[in-house]
């Protein structure tokens, strides 16, 4: 033993010098090649920016149709603060007469909207004057900034930010964070050694609990490019990754990388990532106007967002928020004086979730559908890009009003279950195609089945307006007089199977005038007038109106047509738009994360429907609210304006539909069941009532009844359809395509014996 | 029934009187703006409205002074934007349109002039500027379309539908439909041609008016 003890020695020396160098050289190679992948690893670092979604601005203007309680509500909505005196962009002081505001600036798609100080003035229907603040100059127009209503996020990591520069956060947030999380940030080489110790020394003697030590650059390694294990070797891996990186970047680079890339809440499947987000998530407002003590809960809660998430354990909240506070003040932050205020406010946070996929799921749903043909997933959820919509936050908490407000008593008026009626909605420009509001369930924040776009029911009545636009197109045979005989139809199907439809009361009412048969919705005279026209006229006619593959049955003239709402806005649109078509359209403007234009989305237009024809049919359909089916909505539309609309019901009552239209909006709603089973209400008694209130709400202005060219006006005698005058009693004026007039006189008419043309015409014949 | 038993007083009254409207009708054909006389140029065969439409014209008891009726509808019809009732906020937008169209950036117009859309959506000059700056983006389709609506909206209006036919021929040219782009631009002249017309005839009967007024201080008919 001892004779070989000594080679043994002197070679276990060798080997060990020998293990040593190469161990050495294994270490630089190894740190060369980390080295490496820190570079690579965060040259490659690529956010995870779901693309942002924006409701349309407010325009404000002299005449926009705005009261100061609605304008007040949609800056409360914005996030913007009420106070005595403006004190920065974001606030606002509501007086007696106007409303003052420091509006944010924001940069828009054609421009910068800069912040300013304005008055408003309104009278009791809209803005009568805007002035800038400490000047006399009226300001022509103002674009508030437009709310954030969502992002898309990618559904698997689920992760959401929003961007945010170092520059433009408020230093007291980098501060704060250096001063709780990392004291010595500004003068470390990316590890802090007696961090370290404490940490080791800690964790050896509480092995349950962790404690960090680690510096922000090692926890911004760790977040970026490794797992959350808990070992030595990564311990090992992560602090040298963090020296290498801050060879390469610098403190500030590192710096607002942690502030994008921080965890700061969780949103169901959505995770909040950033401060940019976190202070919309939270506060619903931009960080630069964060509070001190604002700022003091989002770095407190950047240890542990699950532990302490304000909207849950608010007291635990408050206590971390004190004392970052209090650290604030050590380090000289704040003043004391300050912290004692700050100390006193409450944590602020808001308990709805604002923003989010959350409050207007059924909108964000037709957002993500129209972007999906236009964009690559992947750069929908990660490049930040910035989507400009349609919505009007607006309209969409009318419509959501209403359908909360009605059902119940629509479900009480049928001695129904509580719940147990469903409800969709849609509100679209008349021009322009803008969808406006949409609600998919009566539930509206609830992101489940989206009825406005899903759900495919018989649409009942509201295909009639297509029948009777066929047959006024048709002028040599029908006009809105034509007389039309209310009598059993009785039809073989192709299948076989005969077809015998009933008008809803059971009842034939002898000779009814087209305009009222559509009016009263009888279908007899209905199905008469369409196999006149013919199933293919009508077929066409339906599909020039916007709606896809309409069925070439004669049931369809009954609405044996299944369609979502939103279908049907869009068909009542091109009605509504005097018969031009325009795609409805979610979306406007996608600018990239910089805020460059990318596109524009103009609607497109189209005239597929006869203007003329057109005309005639809404006139008929203001007849519909004037003495037929939808009668009601006189009670609650403005006196004085007229609408047009429709009532659509389907077998059993088991669909209560109304579509109608004014001159500047379109609303569509139904009210079923989902399990499909009769409800017991008609289109009048259920969809009807929502429908009336919502354009009230609305404020949605009466149809222009100017007739376009090609149109004439004349003395009708509402017994015979026939021309009458002062010698017929309550004669009505009737607008004809020209030439479509009847040219006979009323035997009531003074002039009916002897109109000139008839003179006329005896004479020569 | 015979027809002697037929000419009442009133019939001769009513005959006369339409006799009289029809000679009127048949004076002041040319500068009636509110109608294009090309009629329908694409079924020039199909048989014009029938001729003695008179009925729908009331009876006047008197014939009216000729220069009133074809010239109101000229006076009452707004020439441009500013004229047309446009508010503060839709001029403010035409303004920034202009400039982004001077500095050639057309889809920014656009974006404007939409813009201007949604607070006065039934203003034929709007539509009008849309058609226009969709024939700059080359998109004639949706030129024509606009300037189609444009025309609906603008209900008679003969500047209006004067600019909207010209639109229409270009979009069509863009288009390579020479045809459908002469018949376009022969309804913008016909128009234009109504329009001076209708200005030479003002221009007279003011210049009749004022010398009227001058030559006699006589008592009114």
């Amino acid at each position: 033993m001892i004779r070989i003890q000594s080679p043994l020695l002197r070679w276990l020396l060798i080997g060990l010098a020998l293990s040593i160098s190469i161990g050495l050289v294994v270490l630089s190679f190894w740190l060369v090649r980390l080295d490496r992948e820190v570079r690579t690893l965060y040259a490659g670092v690529r956010w995870v920016l779901p693309a942002q979604v924006y409701a349309a601005p407010l325009e404000l203007y002299p005449g926009a149709r705005i009261k100061l309680p609605e304008l007040k509500r949609e800056l409360d909505r914005l996030g913007y603060r009420a106070s005595d005196e403006l004190t920065g962009p974001g606030t606002y002081v509501l007086a007696a007469d106007e409303i003052r505001i420091d509006t944010r600036g924001f940069a828009f798609w054609d421009g910068v909207q800069a912040e300013s100080r304005v008055a408003i003035r309104c009278d009791d229907s809209a803005v009568s004057a805007i002035r800038a603040m400490g000047s006399d100059q009226s300001v022509d127009l103002l674009r508030l900034d437009p709310m954030l209503i969502g992002s898309i996020y990618p559904s698997h990591s689920g992760e959401d930010r929003v961007l945010v520069k170092l520059a433009d956060v408020p230093p007291l947030l980098p501060a704060t964070l250096i001063r709780v999380e990392d004291r010595n940030f500004e003068h470390h080489f990316g590890v802090s050694p007696i961090g370290i110790l404490r940490a080791l020394i800690n964790n050896q003697l509480h092995s349950g609990k962790k404690q960090g030590g680690s510096t922000l650059t090692q926890q911004l390694i760790r977040n970026l490019f490794l797992t959350n294990e808990q070992s030595y070797g990564r311990k090992i891996r992560e602090a040298l990754m963090a020296i290498l990186l801050e060879r390469h970047v610098s403190k500030d680079e590192i710096l607002e990388a942690y502030l994008n890339e921080v965890w700061l809440g969780q949103d169901g499947s959505r995770a909040i990532h950033g401060f940019g987000l976190a202070s919309q998530f939270y506060f619903n407002k931009p960080l630069n106007e964060l509070r001190p003590a604002e700022i003091a809960l989002l770095v407190g809660i950047a240890k542990g967002p699950t532990v302490y998430n304000p909207r849950k354990y608010p007291e635990r909240v408050k206590e971390r928020r004190d004392l970052v506070l209090r650290l604030m003040t050590d380090g000289g932050l704040i003043r004391e004086d300050e912290r004692e205020a700050e100390a006193l406010s409450s944590l602020g946070v808001l308990n709805n979730v604002a923003g989010g996929v959350e409050r207007y799921p059924a909108f964000i749903d037709l957002v993500r559908r129209q972007v999906k043909g236009l964009y690559r997933e992947e750069d929908l959820g990660s490049e930040g890009l910035r989507i400009f919509t349609t919505l009007d936050p607006r309209a969409q908490e009318m419509l959501e009003a209403r359908i909360i407000a009605d059902l119940p008593g629509l479900e009480a008026s049928r001695k129904m279950k509580a719940d147990s009626l469903q409800a969709a909605g849609v509100v679209t420009s008349v021009e322009g195609g803008d969808v406006l509001a949409i609600v998919g369930d009566r539930n509206v924040r609830y992101p489940g089945f989206n009825r406005a776009l899903d759900s495919q029911r018989p649409i009942g009545s509201l295909a009639k307006p297509f029948v009777f636009l066929a047959a006024l197109a048709d002028p040599g045979r029908y006009n809105l007089y034509s007389q039309i005989l209310d009598e059993p139809v009785e039809l073989r199907q192709p299948n076989g199977q005969l077809w015998a439809p009933k008008n809803y009361d059971r009842q034939l009412h002898g000779t009814v005038p087209l305009f009222a048969a559509l009016a009263k919705s009888y279908n007899l005279p209905t199905v008469k007038v369409g196999l006149d026209i013919g199933v293919d006229r009508v077929h066409d006619l339906m599909q020039a109106a916007g709606l896809e593959n309409p069925p070439r049955l004669p049931s369809m003239f009954l609405g044996a047509i299944n369609a979502s709402p939103l279908d049907v806005a869009q068909m009542y649109s091109t009605l509504a738009a005097s018969g031009y078509l325009t795609p409805l359209l979610a979306i406007r403007e996608v600018m990239t994360k910089d805020g460059k234009p990318l596109s524009r989305y103009s609607f497109k237009l189209k005239q597929t429907l006869p203007e003329g024809p057109v005309y005639l049919t809404t006139w008929a359909m203001q007849k519909v609210i004037e003495f037929g089916t939808a009668r009601w909505a006189v009670s609650v539309l403005p006196a004085g304006q007229k609408f047009a609309g429709k009532t659509g019901t389907t077998d059993d009552a088991r669909d209560s539909w109304f579509a109608g239209y004014g001159a500047d909006r379109v609303a569509v709603i139904w009210v079923g069941r989902d399990d499909n089973k009769p409800v017991g209400l008609d289109g009048a008694a259920g969809a009807l009532r929502i429908w009336g209130r919502l354009m009230r709400d609305l404020d949605a202005r009466g149809i222009d009844l100017a007739p376009p060219a090609g149109i004439e006006e004349v003395s009708i005698d509402p017994q015979t359809g026939l021309r009458g005058d002062e010698g017929c009693a309550g004669v009505v004026l009737v607008p004809f395509l020209e030439g479509a007039a009847p040219s006979d006189y009323a035997s009531c008419a003074n002039a009916g014996q002897s109109s000139p043309l008839e003179w006329l015409k005896d004479i020569f014949r | 029934m015979s027809l002697a038993e037929r000419i009442t007083p009133a019939v001769v009254r009513r005959v006369a009187a339409l006799l009289a409207v029809l000679a009127l009708a048949a004076c002041v054909e040319q500068p009636s703006v509110s109608r294009p006389p090309v009629q329908e140029p694409v079924t020039p065969a199909a048989p014009a409205v029938p001729p003695p439409r008179a009925p729908e014209v009331q009876p006047p008891l008197q014939p009216p002074p000729p220069s009133v009726k074809p010239l109101a509808p000229l006076a009452g019809y707004p020439k441009s934007l500013a004229a047309s009732g446009a508010g503060p906020a839709v001029l403010a937008l035409a303004r920034q349109a202009q400039e982004s169209r001077s500095a050639g950036r057309y889809d920014a117009a656009l974006g404007q002039w939409e813009r201007a859309l949604r607070i006065e959506p039934r203003n034929a000059f709007i539509w009008q500027s849309i058609a226009e700056t969709q024939l700059f983006l080359k998109n004639s389709e949706q030129a024509e379309s606009a300037a189609q609506k444009s025309n609906s909206l603008g209900r008679g209006n003969p500047w209006v539908e004067s600019a909207n036919w010209r639109l229409i021929a270009a979009a069509r040219t863009a288009r390579g439909d020479s045809a459908g782009a002469q018949q376009a631009a022969s309804r913008a002249e016909a128009l234009v041609a109504a329009i001076n017309a209708a200005q030479q005839a003002q221009a007279a009967a003011a210049a009749a008016a004022s010398s009227a007024a001058a030559t006699a201080a006589s008592p009114s008919p």
